[in-house]
């Protein structure tokens, strides 16, 4: 049954007010709620700019005393009174004057009011009627010529002061009197002016001289100046702060938070009451060299700068933002400011060296250094190889053009030949002429590649040895065990650990050790192990490798340590290396792709030689690989110190080498084909020369944008969920566990053999339990580091969004500068040399090096090498220190030294490099123009010879001039050199004040001081000086660039018992602090 | 769909609208009924009563002496719409201070999400293409839609249940509806919210939504499934399925809506053009969901192969 209808309506009984009445109050307090929202809830920065203006009012509050304090202290201090004392009366002086020069002005300006409205009234109209009677013609024009004469009559009145009395009276004149008595006023106006100017000039300059002494006294800023920025935050707009390029697509609001960042005063978090986004850039340096206004700051920071509805979305820390803000890595760790260092390599990807990104530098070189570059390309990085492929290729070009040409000249010959008639005969025979040239200019393109190529080839470096080599240098059992952890046996190794199984590791070595070549070395004598320590230790061996593990080891990081190099290689192998380690067993012919054996080149009658100058193939021309591509130089020993460096190296061991377990499946023939796959699968060849792997490519992916790689495209593989869950699921994230532990990508899969993840193992945990899986925080704090270090490199790896002018690209000097860093890297230049003050280098570390005399043993400082030598002798210099072509087992410069610019064999492509990297450095101009030098009349020579071999310049105690018993104790390089190798400007520079080119050198500073103008001799002027008007430091100088063997022979003869080299080294003993006298 | 992807699902701002319709929809649904069937109660008790039928009832139940014999629009109406409208003001502005709309940033087209949704209005054509072809999904089927919704005042020849809620004057014009929003749309927009994750892949619920989950599943074409090969003989093939598909649902639904009385009234005042355009719409109608079954629990992809299109 339905439902019984109610008594009364239900419509019209029903009452809604209440409900009314509550929808209604509800809607008012959502409309409330939207206004709140509108105006606060969306725009939180509004409430951080209000903060900040309380916060930092009351830092600068609290600054202001204390600068005031320091302002009260200069300007009490006696220096700043007197000065003050000074300005004041000079001040009370000049009063008088002033006072009647402002009397007079006052009275000029009193009279100039009186007449101005008056004379620029009549002066408006004068010029309009002019203007009329200019382009009226017939009456009218004399109507209006009529009219402004009678105007120009006036009389024009004014009461005005009188200038000579000072009285006021009515005066009346016409238009011309008007203008005159105008223009005079002026012009006397004026004048006073600039007398006044005059008799105050020196009362300013006084006045300038005391700011500039407060200026220079004052740190910070004064009180003055916070007031300044006291008033300016006060009245700060609350309002969004951008940076807006349009030029670059850069739209930054950052600052409408971080409001402090560019103010002129460090503020700290502390300051700000440990508000960290208050506080000021912590390298307002950097700020300097990239300007806020055009670079803003998302392009080194990231994040999104758009955005300043939350902290979050702002730095970008969110799904749909692919940069979010690099971050500082823990602040306990070493490298703390990673990470944020990434930034920088968007645009400095061509800079190897980077002054205010340290943990990025260090990272750059640990891409190299670790052998990164063997399996993943990276731009700039290892370019020989592809550029020998495309000279290559552009070789077979070449030759298939130049066929086609050569068959084009017979083709147009002969039709030529068959014209019909002379004109068409002609034209034919051009064109074959046409040919003719085409052909000689492929000839000689070809010849240039070639030579590029052999100079490619010079540069071409591999990370690891050649294992062409390893029958002649390795013991077999030694092989697996290596292989098995390299870092066991050595563990600074930067071969990484392959994870090779039981059956893998054999099938590896075997298959190495047969495809070496087999190469049978002459036996060598053994040498002296003492002396051959001795000669380790001072020849600079130790600038790359060192000797000792973990804390105890002394020497370089860059080669390998050699602490137990005496349990893996064979001692005539040894010997060979260390006399020289760019010598092959074989020559490598790329056209054949083989080794080249003697038979090679005795079908073609030559002998079996193949060096830098022999380097062409016998069979076919083309250029050969004649060195082993190791960056290790030739030290230019003899065959005995070879050995007895050798003989000292094998007797470093911890274990007998015959306790190693043997090894006999490395002749296994059968594991050869295995152990060749495993190779290829690993891309062994990436760092290792391998026979028939020549030509492999790179295995790994390439790195150049891998930063801006999506983070779906990086492999998390089944650790997705966990790296969500544990907030690594981002690019720093995949970076830093892919280098902890490469394979852990494969936890958890089902993959086939030989499917597994490759990337080898470069950190081990620190317990070193291979066993168990580790994560990043089993690592040692070292690992930890060059983690941060190589993942703040990968990170910074990004294709820019910015346009290229805003890269770091320079076309000037300064590219000069970053070409010449990768090769000083490459060879580790800094091992041995300092190239700017605050590095130190490898050697200047070493215990044998702190003594004084050691000191004066270190090489050279070439922070100002540049400026200092000739070019031309600096690329000689550089492509082949030993100078000479005969005596190569000495150091063309400073034969005294026994440490020795090793030879490098940098082909001409490099050498042009660091010569323009030094002249770079020293702001030298390229190409080099020699300057022209006055040549030295008969007298001067007579003045020279006197001035050198007095008392006062014994010129010749330290300096070395090619007697073996003074040479010997002789700290100076030969002057017989400079000519050849100075440049004459440098060299006066470097007599005056060697100490402010070199600081602690040994030549002595002071042997001249300046009178009237010009250098003259700080001593007792030998006679010969009497009534020369010249400059004795320009004489001694262009006595240097004259200087012959047989003047030198008359110096030494002239200096006599002044050549006792020790007296005078003891005698200059105290001013010795660093390094050898002259560089 | 882990837990905690449903929860990233559930609680994304421009899923509101289908959380939302997971309560709305079933509540209004009852709501509907409720008054429908009290309508229907109403409707009985006055057709047994002529007297009463006359009289102005009020809501559901019949005119009592002693009530107004009519009630005006002001105020009687006009306050209920305008407390309607001022609740929804305020639930669309405390919406929209509270969630802000989804919006992400510049797109870059090198990078797409997955899966890629669209708004969970549109979720049901999407779900269609995994059926059909495109030009069927996307531009065939939402023109039928459209023609269909438009048609519907034209073959509706039932004259009642006009500006009441009743259930027993119009049950078949309810059943379709209910048929094809709450069982083709609603359900459909569900499935591809909640069930398809990257890649477009059915995940079933609870499994967690991976972008490498690749399952086994190899679809087929019905004519492959009788050995036939050639075009000609799959277009011939596919035409006869799908010809005698609409034959014998035809026949079908023309037995259920003659089965009945009142039905049968209707169909009598319909035209032949009205009763087949209303055929050819519900057959296509009912073909949805057993293409859908087809494809999910035998794997086949089409069934109708033309070189022109494919059903």
């Amino acid at each position: 049954m339905p439902p019984e209808s109610p008594e009364r309506d239900p419509v019209t009984s029903q009452s809604l007010s209440g409900l009314l009445l509550i929808s209604a109050l509800l809607l008012v307090l959502t409309l409330g709620w939207a206004l709140y929202d509108e105006f606060y809830g969306l725009r939180p920065w509004k409430d951080y700019q209000r903060d900040f203006v309380v916060r930092y009012t009351a830092f600068l509050r609290r600054q202001k005393p204390k600068q005031e304090a320091a302002e009260r202290a200069i300007k009490a201090s006696p220096e700043y009174q007197a000065l003050q004392q000074q300005v004041d009366a000079l001040q009370k002086s000049v009063e008088p004057e002033l006072r009647k020069l402002d009397e007079q002005s006052a009275l000029i300006d009193q009279r100039l009011a009186a007449i101005t409205g008056k004379y620029t009234d009549a002066h408006a109209r004068v010029t309009y009627m002019i203007w009329e009677v200019e382009h009226n013609s017939g009456s009218s024009k004399r109507s209006w010529q009529a009219d402004l004469d009678k105007f120009k009559k006036g009389p024009f009145r004014f009461e005005a002061v009188s200038l000579e009395d000072g009285r006021v009276r009515t005066e009346s004149v016409d238009y011309d009197r008007l203008e005159s008595e105008f223009k005079s006023l002026q012009a006397k106006k004026g004048e006073l002016l600039v007398r006044k100017g005059e008799l105050l000039r020196p009362v300013s300059e006084l006045k300038a001289k005391l700011d500039a002494y407060f200026k220079e006294h004052m740190t910070g800023l004064t009180a003055a100046q916070i007031q300044g920025l006291i008033d300016k935050t006060q009245a700060m707009d609350i309002a969004i702060k951008q940076i807006n390029n349009p030029d670059a697509g850069i739209v930054d609001r950052c600052e409408s938070c971080h409001l402090g960042i560019r103010e002129p005063i460090e503020i700290t978090a502390r300051d700000m009451g440990g508000r960290r986004v208050f506080v000021s850039h912590p390298d307002p340096e950097l700020l300097k060299i990239h300007d806020p206004e055009k670079f803003g700051c998302t392009p080194c920071h990231n994040g999104n700068g758009m955005q300043v509805d939350s902290v979050k979305q702002a730095h970008g820390e969110y799904e749909h933002w692919l940069t979010p803000l690099y971050h500082k890595a823990d602040p306990r760790a070493k490298s703390a400011g990673a990470y944020m260092e990434a930034g920088c390599q968007q645009c400095h990807t061509n800079d190897m060296v980077l002054a205010h990104a340290p943990v990025l530098t260090a990272g750059k070189d640990l891409f190299q250094w670790r052998g990164c570059v063997g399996c993943h390309r990276y731009q700039n990085y290892d370019p020989e190889p592809e550029e020998l492929t495309a000279a290559q290729q552009k070789l077979q070009q070449l030759a298939q053009q130049r066929a086609e040409d050569v068959a084009n000249i017979a083709k147009a010959t002969q039709a030529g030949d068959n014209a019909p008639d002379n004109e068409t005969a002609r034209q034919f025979y051009a064109q074959a002429n046409e040919y003719r040239l085409a052909v000689t200019n492929i000839d000689l393109q070809t010849d240039q590649l070639n030579t590029r190529i052999k100079f490619l080839q010079m540069d071409r470096k591999k990370v690891g040895p050649d294992l062409k080599e390893v029958r002649a240098k390795l013991r077999p059992e030694w092989i697996p065990v290596w292989l098995k952890n390299p870092h066991a046996f050595r563990p600074t190794t930067r071969m990484p650990r392959f994870r090779l199984d039981e059956d893998e590791l054999p099938a590896v070595a075997a298959f190495i050790w047969q495809s070496a070549l087999d190469v049978k070395l002459p036996s060598q004598p053994m040498g002296d192990p003492v002396k051959g320590k001795a000669s380790f230790e001072s020849r600079g061996c130790q600038a790359c490798h060192a000797i000792g593990e973990g804390a105890n080891a002394v020497g370089g990081w860059f080669g390998a340590n050699l602490t137990r190099i005496g349990e893996k290689v064979d001692y005539d192998y040894l010997v060979r290396w260390i006399h020289n380690p760019r010598e092959r067993s074989a020559p490598y012919c790329p056209f054949e792709k083989r080794d080249l054996t003697p038979a090679d080149y005795q079908k073609h009658g030559l002998p079996y030689v193949f060096d830098l100058d022999h380097s062409k193939c016998p069979n076919d021309g083309h250029e050969l690989v004649v060195e082993q591509m190791t960056v290790m130089p030739n030290l230019r020993l003899s065959w005995q110190e070879s050995r007895d460096i050798a003989a000292y190296l094998m007797t470093l061991k911890q274990k007998d080498p015959a306790s190693y377990p043997p090894a006999p499946y490395l002749n296994d023939p059968q594991l050869k084909a295995k152990g060749e796959e495993i190779v290829r699968r690993y891309g062994c060849a990436g760092c290792h020369e391998i026979a028939g792997f020549e030509d492999e490519g790179r295995i790994g992916t390439e790195l150049t944008t891998e930063g801006s790689k999506p983070l779906e495209q990086l492999d998390f593989a089944l650790y997705i969920g966990q790296a969500k869950r544990e907030g690594w699921w981002s690019h720093r994230g995949f970076f830093e566990h892919k280098l902890a532990r490469p394979e852990m990508f494969d936890d958890g899969m089902v993959k086939a053999e030989g499917e597994e993840l490759k990337m080898p193992n470069f950190f081990e945990p620190q317990n070193g339990d291979l066993t168990k899986k580790w994560g990043l925080q089993d690592l040692p704090p070292e690992s930890r580091e060059q983690i941060a270090q190589l993942t703040t490199f990968l990170l910074g790896s990004v294709s820019s969004q910015y346009p290229a002018r805003y890269f770091d690209l320079p076309e000037d000097q300064r590219k000069d500068i970053q070409d010449g860093w990768w090769i000083v890297k490459k060879y580790n230049c800094m091992g041995c040399h300092q190239f700017t003050l605050d590095q130190d280098s490898v050697l200047m570390t070493l215990p044998q090096y702190q003594t004084p005399d050691g000191k004066g043993q270190l090489p050279p400082r070439l922070v100002t090498e540049g400026a200092r030598v000739n070019p031309e002798w600096l690329a000689r210099f550089l492509a082949n220190p030993a100078l000479s072509e005969k005596d190569t087992d000495r150091d063309g410069v400073r034969s005294y030294l026994k440490l020795r610019m090793p030879t490098f064999y940098f082909s001409p492509i490099e050498v042009r490099k660091l010569v323009r990297f030094f002249q770079a450095m020293s702001q030298q101009p390229m190409p080099y123009i020699p300057q022209k030098l006055e040549p030295l009349t008969s007298r001067e020579i007579a003045m020279a010879r006197a001035l050198f071999t007095s008392k006062g310049a014994p010129c010749l105690k330290c300096h070395a001039v090619g007697l073996p018993a003074h040479d010997q104790y002789a700290t100076a390089p030969n002057f017989l050199l400079a000519a050849d190798r100075l440049k004459p400007d440098w060299v006066k520079h470097w007599i005056l004040d060697p100490a402010m080119i070199d600081p602690g050198t040994a030549m002595p500073s002071g042997l001249f001081r300046q009178e009237g103008g010009r250098w003259v001799f700080n001593g007792p002027t030998p006679p010969v000086f009497q009534g020369y008007e010249g400059d004795h430091a320009d004489l001694l100088m262009r006595y240097l660039f004259e200087l012959t063997p047989a003047e030198q022979q008359q110096l030494i003869r002239m200096t006599g018992a002044g050549m006792n080299a020790t007296a005078a080294k003891a005698q200059l003993r105290p001013a010795v602090r660093g390094r050898a006298a002259g560089r | 769909m882990d837990w905690h992807q449903l929860w990233a699902i559930l609680s994304a701002p421009d899923n509101i609208p289908i959380v939302a319709i997971a309560f709305l929809v079933p509540f209004y649904s009852w709501l509907a009924f409720r008054q429908a069937r009290a309508n229907d109660r109403l409707i009985a008790q006055l057709e047994a009563d002529p007297q009463l039928a006359k009289t102005h009832h009020r809501k559901t139940y019949p005119w009592k002496p002693g009530w107004l014999k009519e009630v005006h629009t002001w105020p009687y109406l006009m306050r209920m719409e305008f407390l309607a409208a001022l609740i929804v003001t305020v639930i669309l502005t405390i919406w929209s201070i509270t969630l802000n709309a989804p919006l992400e940033e510049l797109s870059n087209p090198n990078l797409t999400m997955n899966p890629a949704k669209a708004p969970w209005y549109f979720l049901g054509l999407q779900e269609m293409l995994v059926y059909f072809d495109p030009w069927l999904a996307g531009v065939v089927f939402p023109t039928l839609i459209i023609v269909g919704l438009m048609a519907i005042p034209y073959i509706d020849a039932n004259p009642l249940g006009s500006g009441y809620y009743t259930l027993k004057q119009r049950k078949w014009a309810i059943a379709t509806f209910c048929f094809g929003f709450i069982v083709l749309w609603i359900v459909m927009v569900f499935i591809g919210t909640f069930l398809r994750g990257p890649g477009w892949v059915l995940f079933r619920f609870g499994r967690t939504w991976d972008p490498t989950y690749q399952p086994y599943a190899v679809n087929r074409d019905l004519p492959d499934i009788f050995h036939i090969t050639s075009m000609t003989g799959k277009a011939i093939f596919g035409a006869l399925v799908v010809g005698l598909y609409f034959l014998v649902m035809g026949y079908l639904l023309h037995r259920l809506i003659t089965r009945k009385g009142f039905n049968r009234k209707i169909y009598e005042r319909m035209s032949l053009i009205q009763y087949l355009v209303m055929q050819f719409f519900l057959i296509t109608m009912i073909a949805l969901p057993i293409k859908i079954a087809i494809r999910l629990l035998f794997n086949i992809k089409y069934v109708w192969i033309t070189p022109w299109f494919n059903v």
